[in-house]
């Protein structure tokens, strides 16, 4: 690499083919995403192609019927309300954070920065305890039960820990600033004009919204479906905490599998089915996004 | 600043320089794997004190998952606590070390009675920690009728009042229990027979926990639950309005043991850990926190006319049975409980 | 350049519908966290009626061996992660963008994909590739996996800043007859130092809180503080836990309210 050819090609020298020295010094990172990203996803592919031994460990023998287990009524059925719960906190994070993000976006540019730093404060705090903060204000003998029975809301001590609305619950409050953020930075980058040249050709606020404002901020709001929507689905420790082991989800029941169920060729098997699950998430949202 | 070619090409040095210096296992340290509430902190300070070695002490609240973590994979283990019926799985596949007597002189400190088991012949792997029960704890305010066995406990009346241990082979042996059978009767068969009855109990619980059931029972979200003898016996020490019964049908009476892993790297550190633990001063800290049935008969005088009279540590005769290891059968347990837990 | 606009009417009630929404949901982020703080100074044990204030928590909080120990561990193992994601993650960044290599877009996926594959996933494939090569679980492996799933997003804060580069920046130091690697870290790198400082920083939070890849990936010596808490919230309720949230509050909020003063300073018109 010469100072000469570099600054004979002037503008266009951002984008040149690498040479030797540009591969080697790219290689630490693609050897990294080989060994601990490829690697570890084929090895688990090949694993859940594999038989069980006494204790749980993988033979090397070649079997279908992990997946066949996986598919089997009653796993596909954990997997569909997983698959139900993350849609569901995903459609709350999208309402409850949409409004706030546009907000924000709109908002006079020093208040923006504070309101910013608030929303994500929260974020910053370890999601487990703010978890637990929620177990002990939702338990039968907890502040918001105390609260409610005084104001008369509700006749008997709140029951709502250890049921999936507390699981959605602690779900929406963890994912809501991965919601928030992306779409406040697709809105903000929203060109006003367009707006007023939607209004000036005599759309309403709302027609405005769904056929302008909605379309044009859509990538902010699939990153956060993205960033939201499937991690959800495998988050079982607020599964765990909130929902009082009741709930299995499919996090969950991958977790077992490495743990008290003994079966990792099964386990990889529900991983390799998630993963699919994933992939065809992001397929579907980046397809979306560059037909948008 | 650096000369030489870029920071990419010294970025592989530095990963093997931190892999290198990371820290690793000292001689002085003892890496235990042990049952969560069950170890009080005091001590494990108080070996650390005597012996200057550092103890590691991770957690798990069933015997499955000890073992998916010690034969699966990735933990090393110096000192482990399954209880019996994982005793005889891991001595069977020989991956227990046998225990140097010689090194646990206090063994003599404990009880024939639990000695010699079936699953550990002449005690070879194991040296029993705590024995105990699993049995119905209740709430007598809240729960006035007499509650006998687990027919009482499932009835409709308790619905969503109940806590039980999340552990599947448990919850099987209570209904196996109930039918009549041996709680080591495991085959597809006999879970087919019992399946319809822990649907209809498990629609009444309210919650699963194996790490600490007493909790829930102690909160009031609660008013009933089947809960480990000690956490038994602490509701009752802790309010008298907690009662502690053994099921009428047949209870499961576990015995803890203390194994070391084949392959430990630091065996001396365990075996001094084990023969600390039968000290009868000891002991008798553990039988404070963790009141479950003490078999070290040195370290039972030291305790209060109190804590011998209390019937959860203590029980009177009951229907008692240890589980037996049962194999590939586990996974079959496991299908089943998933499958009527998504029912909920 | 932003001309600050006149809503029409609707648009105008949307808005100030809007911000009342906003004060709810930041009223509603705050209230378990307010909740928390004000209760670890109650001396009752049981975070539901007020008892006296005590500082009693925080003590026992700091005597805790194993508290403290896995907090060292955490922060530990998020200073070796982050340093490693910074330097994945400024380096590829840079390459990716001053090279056109021939495979360059199934090398970003790639990138990006720690970030955005489900936690558990990433810890059950980590876990069996440690396995595999017998490398035993402990530090290491903690520190590798952190690593791997952080760097993206460091990657990402580079990547976005280097698409304001200015090239003749570069340019300029080859003239003065700085060869490639001087120019990168004499010019390019102070220029790339904010977008690396917030990736950074987004890698170091990420690896303090990590829970699930951790718990796949750790052996008991290197046990982090999320995992222990995680063991102590399923045993039962304790006001030290209510304590760690205070500290972890008062710190957070310093070091933001730091960052967010030093980005004013350098910039103080222009906003975002």
């Amino acid at each position: 690499m010469s100072t000469i050819s570099i600054t004979a090609s002037g503008g266009s020298q951002a984008r040149r083919a690498p040479g030797l020295m540009g591969w080697l010094l790219l290689m630490p990172m693609v050897l990294w995403l080989a060994a601990f990203v490829v690697i570890p996803t084929l090895i688990l592919l090949v694993y859940s192609f594999c038989e069980r031994g006494s204790f749980g460990e993988v033979v090397y023998s070649f079997t279908w019927e992990n997946y066949v287990r996986a598919l089997d009524w009653r796993y596909l059925k954990i997997l569909l309300m997983s698959v139900w719960y993350a849609a569901l906190t995903t459609a709350f994070c999208i309402v409850i954070g949409y409004p706030v993000a546009w907000f924000i976006a709109r908002a006079d540019v020093r208040l923006r920065s504070k309101l910013l730093l608030l929303i994500m404060l929260p974020f910053w705090i370890s999601f487990l305890l703010r978890t637990y903060a929620w177990i002990s204000l939702l338990k039968a003998e907890g502040v918001v039960s105390a609260f409610l029975q005084s104001a008369s809301l509700i006749t008997e001590p709140l029951s709502i820990l250890y049921t999936p609305t507390a699981v959605i619950i602690g779900l929406v409050y963890a994912y809501l600033p991965f919601m928030i953020l992306p779409i406040y930075s697709s809105a903000e980058k929203l060109d006003e004009s367009v707006i007023e040249a939607s209004q000036d050709l005599g759309a309403g606020a709302i027609r405005t919204f769904f056929k302008v404002i909605l379309p044009l901020t859509w990538p902010g709001v699939s990153a956060g479906v993205l960033l939201v929507f499937v991690p959800a689905i495998g988050m079982f420790a607020i599964t765990d905490l909130m929902g009082g082991a009741r709930v299995p989800m499919v996090g969950n029941v991958i977790q077992a599998q490495f743990g008290a169920a003994r079966n990792w060729p099964f386990g990889a098997a529900l991983g390799i089915c998630f993963l699919i699950i994933f992939v065809a998430v992001y397929a579907l949202l980046r397809e979306r996004e560059s037909k948008a | 600043m650096i000369e030489h070619p870029t920071m990419k090409t010294t970025r592989p040095l530095i990963v093997a320089a931190m892999l290198a210096v990371a820290p690793f296992a000292s001689a002085k340290e003892l890496n235990l794997f042990a049952w969560s509430e069950y170890i009080p902190q005091s001590v494990i300070d108080g070996f650390t004190e005597e012996t200057g070695i550092k103890v590691n002490y991770e957690t798990y609240d069933s015997n499955e998952a000890m073992i998916a973590k010690l034969v699966g994979g990735g933990g090393e283990y110096d000192l482990i606590q399954p209880s019996e019926y994982a005793v005889e799985a891991l001595a069977q596949a020989g991956r227990l070390e046998v225990i140097d007597r010689a090194n646990v002189p206090n063994f003599a400190n404990l009880s024939p009675q639990y000695l010699d088991q079936p699953f550990d012949a002449g005690n070879k792997f194991s040296v029993p920690y705590m024995v105990g029960t699993v049995g119905i704890a209740v709430n007598t305010e809240k729960v006035k009728e007499p509650v006998a066995g687990y027919a009482d406990f499932f009835s409709d009346k308790y619905k969503g009042r109940l806590v039980v241990l999340d552990d599947g082979r448990e919850i099987v042996s209570w209904a196996l229990a109930a039918k009549g059978r041996s709680i080591n009767d495991i085959t597809a068969e006999t879970l087919a027979e019992v399946k319809p009855l822990i649907a209809s109990w498990l629609k009444n619980v309210k919650l699963f926990d194996s790490a600490s059931p007493k909790t829930a029972l102690l909160n009031g979200e609660v008013d009933m639950g089947i809960v480990w003898s000690g956490e038994g016996a602490i509701l009752v020490q802790e309010d008298a309005k907690f009662a502690y019964i053994l099921p009428k049908e047949g209870a499961h009476m576990f015995i803890d043991s203390l194994c070391i892993p084949k392959g430990a790297k630091n065996k001396a550190a365990a075996e001094a850990f084990i023969n600390y633990i039968l000290k009868p001063e000891v002991s008798k800290i553990i039988s404070d926190e963790f009141p479950y049935t003490n078999p070290n008969l040195e370290a039972r005088k030291l305790l209060t006319e109190e804590q011998l009279k209390n019937g959860a540590s203590y029980p009177a005769a009951g229907k008692l049975e240890t589980f037996k290891e049962i194999g590939e059968v586990s996974s079959l347990i496991d299908d089943l409980i998933t499958e009527l837990k998504s029912d909920l | 350049m932003r001309r600050t606009w006149k809503l029409p009417g609707g648009m105008r009630l949307a808005n100030a519908l809007c911000g009342g929404w906003t004060v709810l949901v930041i009223l509603f982020l705050y209230f378990p966290i307010v909740f928390l703080v004000v209760y670890s100074f109650n001396s009752s044990r049981l975070n539901i009626v007020w008892e006296s204030f005590t500082l009693k928590w925080y003590g026992e909080l700091l005597g805790n061996a194993r508290l403290v120990d896995a907090f060292i561990n955490s922060v530990v193992i998020a200073c070796s992660s982050t340093l490693l994601a910074v330097l994945l993650g400024t380096g590829g960044a840079w390459m990716l963008y001053r090279f056109r290599y021939r495979h360059s877009g199934i090398i970003e996926t790639a990138a990006y994909l720690p970030m955005v594959v489900p936690e558990v996933i990433m810890g059950i494939s980590l876990l069996v590739f440690f396995k595999s090569i017998s490398l035993s679980l402990g530090y290491t492996t903690v520190i590798l996996a952190h690593a791997t799933f952080c760097f993206p997003f460091v990657m990402a804060a580079v990547r976005a800043r280097l698409a304001g580069l200015d090239p003749s920046l570069e340019e300029a130091a080859m003239d003065l007859g700085a060869g490639p690697a001087r120019a990168f870290f004499f010019v390019i790198v102070p220029y790339l130092m904010p977008a690396i400082a917030a990736g950074g920083l987004m890698a170091f939070a990420l690896s303090l809180d990590e829970v699930i890849v951790s718990y796949f990936t750790t052996s008991a010596a290197s046990i982090t503080l999320p995992l222990r808490i995680y063991g102590m919230a399923k045993v039962g309720l304790n006001p030290m836990i209510n304590a760690l949230s205070t500290i972890f509050v008062a710190i957070t909020a310093v070091i933001l309210i730091v960052m967010e003063i030093s980005r004013q300073k350098r910039r103080p018109a222009a906003g975002a």
